[in-house]
């Protein structure tokens, strides 16, 4: 912007640069353009955070949630509680095992995808769109579509699977005319595991395919030169260049993962006999709707430790891809 | 779902008469607390008038979404005739059931919300952050006669001395079965013990095709049938003085029960169910015999009225421990709340009393879902040629819902023989009387496992509690 030539606004062109040099100074800028997002942290991810371990560590419930002093904290007992639970332990195992089964299949529908999207082919807006569709739905409908396929009584999939004949009566899957999805504790954890995939691989694939476009036409060129096949190239040059990339991703959807609640709550409600339970529904259930406020918050807090993990290692990746 | 203010024009009208308006209004015995009797068309059958000064204050209830819809309707008109009446600005919202205990936990934490809040039952646990009603009780049992027994201790704490909710009213838990299943087996009339329930149903199922839809899973129907089958076979949760008491031989039999009913008469989908579950089974024509109130059957009679015919009710099944303990909950609990941050305590007070004291509206508008906590609010129901024996919502016969006449008798409160506690509201919160049942029917555990399991549960559960100085026992 130049300089005004009127006398006025020669004053006001004066005063304006003042404040762009005051703003250019970095250790002006720095702070003011992180202020919001520190003050969104704090507010929304710091505040809560302390309070939950603060109240871990007393006997609040949730009719009076108030730490009124030093004789509401119990110290570890509430901890103590949570371990002696069976169904806290089932649920620490389910949110792993649904956490690092659904990532390892994520990562690699992820890379199929992502080889499948970057080649050109008819129609390839269009599969791109439906394959980010389910990332674009709210996941409370989403899971609630999940939970109408797989129906005990009106289940399209079980009446798609009577129809071939696979299911029903003298059939492969019989006799029951239903599969019961949500009832049988395999397949309400395959249920569980599916909708988490079909939940992040939309967002996996966007991050892999953006990395494959990134990767340098030449080196490509070379290879094709150099007469090396498909399988050569992505063992040899696509998948090096992306592990980076496949870290991001897999760190992104780890966290959506792990600290789901929506899912188990929606789809089975921790069900059956609690074997899809996880940490964040059965904190749900205990802190909230039972009451038990303090142990709800202990329960949660078990989710930390992996948190900070993920924390750490993306901070890491983030410091070498800045080296880079 | 948050209601803007309502107006009268946008909402339909009553289906009252004129009848029920003045016998409403008569059998209330009200002359000294009633202003107007409103007249044909309105919602209201009698117009309360306030003992405080409510004129220019506002009043917002937070309530579940009625499971007859028609409740949901009458309510609004009601709601709004009594804001006009009154000058009490009025605010309505309404959410799903399941989520009121969350919704309500959290303006508990944030220290504002609503005035009132409704659920379908006993929230124990939450008794620090209401008022206690024991004033708003002894008002309206002043007014309307005694309370049913069931309904005050479903919200009365005897440790405490409190009452942390204010019970209008109750819906039914009977039995649901197919009439042309049964007939099939020779038991026209459903089955009366947990004999006939087992043999019949087993061979209904292994002849018809057509399972029994009894629930083990992680919902409230699922609790309140373990908790039925309990007390049939002699057992339960907790005695009178809140010790528990659930690791005898009647529970341990009553497990072993539902293991057989789920080997003989039932599928997997039963431990994966929601609340809605058993409703939609019975609705779709593919349940023999369930537990649920009549909600389920008013369903059936918009969207499958050749299902609705079919289905038939009767009262709790006797098992071991004889007719005595024949028992049902309350399928819903209707306990309004006043939290302790309410803005405007007194004009929720009033608007409580004013719905008791048209309870009879409330009843045949919720298509008789809705029972009378104060019976004497409703005598059309229970009386001779009355509702039940001719019902207005046009039930095939007329009389169909009769076996729901001695309900008053055959209800108990949440946590019988006890009282409705934070021990018993957790529990059911977490699933530990379905889990168990469900353990031992999958063959996870045995019955006497899994009852020693739900027993080291509770009494942890009833431990935390007892420390908190809100449930009694531990002697």
């Amino acid at each position: 912007m130049s300089a005004t030539t009127t006398s006025g606004g020669a004053a006001v062109g004066a005063a304006s640069g003042g404040e762009r040099f005051f703003l250019e100074r970095e250790k002006v800028l720095g702070p003011l353009m992180l202020l919001p997002a520190v003050i969104y942290i704090v507010a929304l991810v710091g505040f809560p955070l302390v309070l939950a371990v603060l109240y871990a560590f007393t006997n609040v419930t949730v009719g009076d949630p108030r730490i009124d002093g030093t004789g509401d904290f119990v110290g570890l007992d509430n901890f103590r509680a949570v371990l002696n639970d069976n169904v806290f332990r089932k649920a620490l195992r389910n949110t792993i095992g649904f956490t690092v089964i659904s990532q390892i299949i994520v990562i690699i529908l992820a890379n199929i995808l992502s080889l499948v999207l970057a080649a050109d082919f008819k129609g390839k807006r269009l599969v791109r769109f439906l394959i980010l569709l389910p990332w674009t739905t709210p996941i409370a409908l989403g899971v609630l579509g999940w939970f109408w396929l797989l129906d005990s009584v009106y289940s399209p999939i079980d009446y798609a699977l009577r129809r071939l004949d696979l299911l029903g009566p003298q059939t492969p899957l019989g006799p029951a005319r239903n599969m019961y999805w949500l009832g049988e504790t395999e397949l309400a954890r395959f249920a569980v595991l599916l909708v988490h995939i079909w939940r992040t691989l939309p967002l996996a694939t966007v991050i892999l395919l953006a990395g494959l476009t990134s990767i340098p036409q030449d080196i490509k060129d070379a290879a094709n030169v150099d007469g090396a096949g498909f399988w050569r190239q992505l063992f040899y040059i696509r998948l090096p260049l992306l592990l980076p990339i496949m870290a991001v991703a897999s760190l992104f959807s780890i966290v959506f993962t792990f600290t789901d609640l929506t899912v188990s709550l929606v789809l089975t409600r921790g069900g059956p006999v609690n074997d899809t339970q996880v940490l964040a529904t059965w904190a749900y259930f205990k802190g909230i709707q039972g009451g038990s406020l303090a142990q709800g918050a202990a329960i949660a807090l078990f989710l930390l430790p992996v948190l900070i993990a993920i924390a750490i290692a993306m901070l890491r990746l983030a410091r070498r891809a800045g080296a880079d | 779902m948050r209601t803007p203010k309502l107006q009268r024009s946008d909402l339909s009208t009553s289906a009252l008469s004129r009848r029920s308006v003045l016998k409403g209004a008569g059998a209330a015995g009200l002359a000294g607390y009633l202003g107007t009797r409103a007249g044909a068309g309105a919602a209201t059958l009698v117009q309360s008038t306030p003992t405080v000064n409510i004129q220019g204050t506002s009043l917002s209830i937070l309530q579940w979404q009625h499971f007859v819809p028609s409740f949901d309707t009458w309510f609004e008109q009601f709601l709004n005739e009594w804001g006009q009446a009154n000058g009490v600005t009025i605010q309505l919202d309404r959410i799903n059931t399941a989520d009121i205990a969350a919704t309500f936990a959290a303006e508990i934490a944030a220290g504002q919300g609503h005035d009132i809040v409704e659920h379908i039952a006993s929230l124990p646990q939450y008794e620090e952050a209401v008022l206690d009603m024991t004033d708003l009780v002894a008002e309206a049992t002043n007014r309307h006669g005694e309370q049913l027994e069931m309904c005050r201790n479903n919200s009365f704490n005897p440790t405490t001395n409190t009452f942390y909710g204010f019970t209008h009213g109750y819906a039914a838990d009977p039995a649901n079965y197919r009439k042309s299943l049964w007939e099939q087996v020779d038991l026209p009339d459903g089955p009366t013990t947990f004999d006939e329930l087992l043999a019949g149903g087993t061979r209904i199922f292994q002849e018809q095709g057509v399972q029994m839809g009894i629930g083990m899973s992680q919902e409230i129907d699922s609790n309140m049938a373990a908790q039925a089958m309990i007390w049939a076979f002699g057992g339960s949760v907790q005695d009178e003085n809140e010790n528990v008491t659930i690791n005898s031989p009647e529970t341990i039999a009553a497990v072993e029960y539902m293991k057989s009913l789920f080997e003989g008469c039932m599928t997997p989908e039963v431990f994966g169910w929601n609340a809605a579950s058993n409703n939609q089974l019975l609705v779709a024509g593919q349940a023999s015999y369930i537990l649920n109130s009549i909600s389920a059957y008013r369903t059936a009679q918009e969207q499958q009225p050749d299902t609705a015919n079919d289905i038939f009710f009767s009262p709790p099944l006797v098992g071991p421990g004889g007719q005595d303990l024949a028992l049902a909950h309350g399928h819903a609990v209707f306990t309004s709340m006043i939290p302790t941050y309410a803005q405007n305590q007194d004009t929720a007070r009033e608007f409580l009393l004013h719905l008791v004291a048209n309870y009879e509206a409330a009843s045949e508008n919720s298509k008789l879902y809705n029972f009378p906590a104060f019976p004497d609010t409703v005598p059309d129901l229970f009386t001779e040629g009355g509702w039940l024996e001719n019902d207005p919502a046009g039930s095939e016969p007329p009389d169909k819902l009769m076996p729901l006449s001695a309900a008053n008798d055959w209800t108990v409160n949440l946590g019988w023989p006890g009282p409705a506690n934070a021990l018993i509201g957790e529990a059911f919160n977490t699933f530990v009387l379905s889990d168990m049942m469900a353990k031992a029917a999958r063959g996870d555990v045995t019955p006497q496992e899994a009852v020693a399991e739900a027993e080291q549960t509770l009494n942890g559960i009833a431990e935390k509690w007892r420390t908190e100085g809100l449930i009694g026992g531990g002697q």
